[in-house]
């Protein structure tokens, strides 16, 4: 028995390992073939590790684009749309939770009808909008239209309605009001949710493309996503490059996602809310 | 509630009012405005012209319509069952009792920050016919080339399988948070009864995470709808228009074409479409979950 | 302890992020005209287009300009939201055969009274044609891009070929050859969507129906036409390339085309002029000619043009549009430049330069711009282009029946033109 469960066990951690691998393979490809030269990419037969490992393309990148701009331009977007996400969602997640008000699961149901339409749909209307505003060619622009981010609401509603109604009461009684309930209650309670939408509203942000890539004209306002994207050939592809621009474009994500990822099992194992 | 002086309803707008605002401004009012534009044949350059439903005719008698969206169905029925299994027994590892649950959790959601033309430039590479690493091992081990993005028959499953890498992390950690809310005492009951890891999982996780499930699966239903930029960047809708999904056909009649109002239309009938779903599966399993 | 680290670490990214987010202030106008371009070039044609702008603005102290580029898949979608609203730039970049909407719907400036006559005497006939409609000058032409072919000298060499296959037989006859001496490829014509979709196969075709005396659309564009024996004759002989004779590969993309004759591994290779910027770069011993006449004896080839225009404002400012209109004048009497890229110059000025005449190749596939193929002036051209690719690529590659599948597509395209 005790024999069979160590086979087992390595059984299973040997599974572990493969999955992981697997699973990191691509990650390692991306990185390896940034680091090839160009002419070491295409090969006829499998050349699994290139002749030499060469930072070119790196300085390629640096030096001939705007990237370190755009990388800026990326982190004050991205980190301005995560900070106003939250200003304007929580407050909203909380009212679905717990508070009674006339239309409220109207409103629920236009919000998360809203998550359902294809963005596409919205660009003409709002560029024409925030042409009329004056906000083209602002990073103003990028910002704004994903503020209202119906999934974060969502997520931060579910864990809201699971905070216990008696604490607020407590405090009530206290004569707390609603607006200190929820700043001393509410929001240090669900750091855990907070988190997460933080996460999604930060990736969202930084991933966005297609909507920066009209709102923003001048190359150096442009989002680290829509300047990589030029980095693709008129006319081929240069594969070297290419990716030595998704692993540049990939970093500050990365290093966020270290920071918050912590912060969210912390959240989730400290909070102790349970369902 | 029993608070004297209850002020929900002051309330309840006053946390509703700055989302309102951007809500109404940038969703809602933009929303109307395409609608209205559906209605018109407008090409954004020049002046519309209203048409009535003429769009939404057009769209009933166009069978590029049909095959994109019919592609958009095939993506999500081979994507969402995969993601959720995928997710729960991600989530299942790493809330496991495994030495190497972090390194796990850690390396499942690391492709999930990654941006999707990183993702699907990276895997078209991968899965590149000729040079792609993929075919490159098959062929050094006597295999022949695969088409993954050529063949028609591959394409859409080499796109979904990228999505498969790229989100199965959400929903892993959705699941995860789910299953780290079971009680411990629930577990602890079922191992002095002697159960197996698998009657554990059957008969305990699997029940006590269905709120988790029915949430994951409505997210990854919408998420599947909209699919475009995964297949946009991979296989371009190619080979020949196999792996055109909806909102590819959308963008390419909007932002390609200009039929400004064509694409409207098209878009409100896939809104259409995922509002009656979500709805139905919404209705059929969250009254469950409610119970 | 952690909050505190993530704090000062949010504070420092902020910091960052408002740091080179704030750089972006533009300096005061006075003096020099300051105007902005929107480029579709990327890649290598990018760098020597960056290159030409740069040189541009040290030639000269009356004019500044500012060059922002948008990558060419997303070029028109945004150029065409900006046109909508106004909001475009000084100088836009089109390609001749998606002039006509924006000429249609009043979105470009007529040149006709900035233009000086001595500039505009010496473009070339054709590629000026292109830009003019009811006598009005829309735009100039930067560059004529035309299908031409390009051959590897050492695999020809090693077959035994002496003469460039001309005809569509020659053509079959010296692949064989090619594959039976060396086990390449004779042919790489790409016939699949990868980054880029199989857009060769739409322009050979467009070709090969011209050279037998046909054409795409008719003569007014309101018909497809291309449902005949000269449509069969084309079509047949692109998927038999493929599968009677197996010379060249199936579900082959536009990178890996050029990649596999890159290496030396076909004899045989048709793309736009562009190629030839990386060809050069790859040390392979290759020779460029114009497109034969593969199905007849009038070598027509597709081209596209790579023109520039100046938009309509709200405002107008003259000083500006005569900027632009220097600007232009500026680009496209250094065509020799542009040719590096493998581009054919319109003016007759630059093709009389030393500079120009010393590149390699270019000369070579010059002659070209006589047979360069308009593209069709239609609204609808866009989705025409788009559908004809996916359409024909299934034929070459599924070796669909040629009549029915020629059948299928003049309906399809029929109703796409009927729809605009």
């Amino acid at each position: 028995m005790n024999g069979n469960t160590t086979v087992r066990r390595s059984l299973f951690r040997f599974l572990e390992v493969l999955c992981i691998l697997v699973w990191l393979f691509p990650l390692f490809w991306l990185i390896l073939t940034s680091l090839k030269a160009e002419g070491d990419v295409v090969t006829r037969t499998l050349s699994f590790w290139p002749k030499r490992l060469t930072f070119e393309n790196y300085v390629k990148a640096f030096t001939s684009t705007e990237i370190l701009r755009w990388m800026g331009n990326s982190i004050f977007i991205s980190f301005v749309t995560m900070a106003v996400t939250l200003v304007v969602d929580a407050p909203m997640a909380y009212a679905f939770a717990k508070i009674r008000f006339p239309g409220k699961s109207i409103l629920f149901w236009l919000v998360m009808a809203g998550m359902m339409i294809p963005f596409q749909v919205l660009i003409i209307p709002l560029y024409l909008q925030f042409n009329a505003m004056g906000l083209i060619n602002s990073l103003a622009s990028a910002i704004i239209p994903r503020l209202a981010l119906p999934i974060g609401i969502f997520i931060m509603k579910q864990f809201y309605e699971g905070i216990p109604t008696a604490l607020e009461e407590a405090a009530f009684i206290d004569g707390a009001n609603r607006f200190t309930v929820f700043v001393r209650i509410i929001l240090p309670l669900g750091k855990a949710a907070m988190a997460t939408v933080m996460i999604l509203s930060f990736i969202n942000a930084w991933n966005d493309f297609l909507w920066p890539l009209i709102a923003i004209n001048d190359t150096i306002k442009y989002t680290i996503t829509v300047g990589i994207a030029n980095f693709q050939g008129t006319h081929g592809t240069q594969y070297a490059l290419i990716m030595a621009g998704a692993v540049i474009a990939s970093i500050p994500q990365f290093i966020f996602y270290v920071f918050f990822r912590k912060n969210i099992i912390a959240g989730i194992a400290s909070t102790g809310i349970k369902g | 509630m029993a608070i004297p002086g209850n002020k929900d309803t002051r309330d309840g707008l006053l946390f509703s009012l700055p989302f309102l605002i951007v809500f109404v401004i940038f969703m809602i009012f933009p929303l109307v405005f395409g609608l209205i534009i559906s209605f018109f044949n407008w090409n954004i350059l020049g002046t519309p012209s209203f048409i009535g439903l003429e769009n939404y005719f057009a769209l009933f008698r166009d069978s590029k319509f049909y095959s994109s969206l019919w592609h958009t169905f095939e993506f999500v029925l081979m994507t969402t069952p995969a993601l959720l299994l995928l997710g729960f027994a991600m989530a299942l590892a790493v809330t496991g009792g495994s030495p190497l649950k972090g390194v796990m959790e850690n390396v499942f959601f690391v492709p999930y920050i990654f941006s999707m033309t990183v993702v699907s430039t990276l895997w078209a590479w991968i899965m590149q016919k000729d040079f792609g690493i993929f075919n490159q091992l098959l062929v050094a081990t006597g295999h022949g080339p695969v088409g993954w993005l050529t063949n028609e028959k591959m394409a859409m499953w080499s796109v979904a399988l990228t999505t498969l890498w790229w989100t199965a992390g959400f929903n892993m950690v959705l699941f995860s948070a789910g299953i780290k809310q079971i009680p411990k005492e629930v577990y602890e009951s079922a191992q002095i009864d002697g159960a197996s890891w698998w009657q554990v999982v059957r008969k305990i996780t699997v029940p006590l995470v269905a709120p988790t499930t029915v949430l994951c699966l409505i997210l990854q239903v919408i998420a599947s709808f909209n699919v475009f930029g995964q297949v946009y960047v991979m296989t371009g809708g190619g080979p020949y228009g196999t792996t055109r999904v909806l909102v590819q056909y959308i963008y390419e009649t909007g932002f390609k074409y200009f039929k400004m109002g064509y694409s409207a239309a098209m878009s409100y009938i896939l809104f259409l479409i995922i509002l009656v779903i979500s709805v139905v599966q919404y209705l059929l399993l969250g009254r469950k979950e409610e119970a | 302890m952690k909050g505190k680290v993530s704090l000062v670490l949010l504070a420092v990214f902020l910091s960052m992020g408002l740091l080179f987010a704030q750089g972006a202030k533009e300096p005061a106008s006075s003096g020099p005209v300051e105007i902005t371009f929107w480029s579709l070039f990327t890649g290598g044609d990018g760098e020597f287009f960056d290159a030409m702008v740069k040189e541009y603005n040290e030639s000269q102290n009356k004019v500044v300009m500012k060059n922002d580029t948008v990558k060419f898949d997303n070029y028109y979608t945004k150029l065409t939201t900006a046109l909508a609203a106004g909001n475009a730039p000084d100088v836009i970049v089109v390609h001749q055969g998606n002039m006509l909407p924006y000429v249609q719907n009043g979105s470009l400036l007529a040149l006709n009274d900035y233009v000086d006559a001595e500039v505009l005497a010496d473009f070339q006939e054709a590629p000026l044609s292109g830009c003019i409609s009811d006598g009005k000058i829309y735009s100039l032409p930067l560059d004529v891009h035309p299908i031409v072919m390009y051959y590897n000298k050492d695999l020809m060499a090693q077959a035994g070929i002496t003469k460039v296959p001309q005809t569509a037989q020659e053509f079959i006859d010296a692949s064989l050859a090619v594959q039976k001496a060396t086990g390449k490829w004779g042919l790489a014509i790409d016939n699949t969507t990868g980054v880029y979709k199989a857009y060769t196969l739409t322009r050979l075709f467009m070709s090969m129906l011209a050279q037998q005396g046909g054409s795409l659309l008719n003569a007014d564009n309101t018909k497809a036409n291309f449902s005949n024996a000269a449509g069969e004759r084309a079509l047949v002989w692109l998927q038999d390339l493929v599968h009677t004779y197996k010379v060249n590969p199936n579900e082959l993309d536009y990178d890996a085309a050029m990649n596999v004759f890159k290496m030396g591994d076909a004899a045989f290779y048709f793309n736009g002029v562009w190629a030839t910027g990386t060809l050069e770069q790859s040390g392979l011993n290759f020779g460029a000619a114009p497109l034969p006449g593969i199905m007849g004896d009038e070598p027509w080839a597709w081209a596209g043009s790579h023109t520039l225009a100046v938009p309509v404002q709200k405002n107008q400012d003259p000083r500006k549009v005569e900027a632009a209109v220097d600007f232009i004048e500026w680009m496209t009497g250094h065509g020799e430049l542009w040719a590096k890229a493998g581009q054919i110059p319109t003016r007759k000025s630059v093709t009389e330069k030393a500079e120009f005449k010393a590149l390699p190749y270019r000369a070579d596939y010059a002659a070209a711009a006589a047979y360069a193929l308009e593209t069709p002036r239609t609204p609808a051209w866009e989705e025409i282009y788009g559908t004809m690719s996916d359409m024909l690529e299934e034929a070459v590659t599924k070796k669909l029946p040629a009549k029915q599948a020629l059948a299928n597509m003049e309906k399809k395209i029929n109703g796409i033109i009927a729809s605009y």
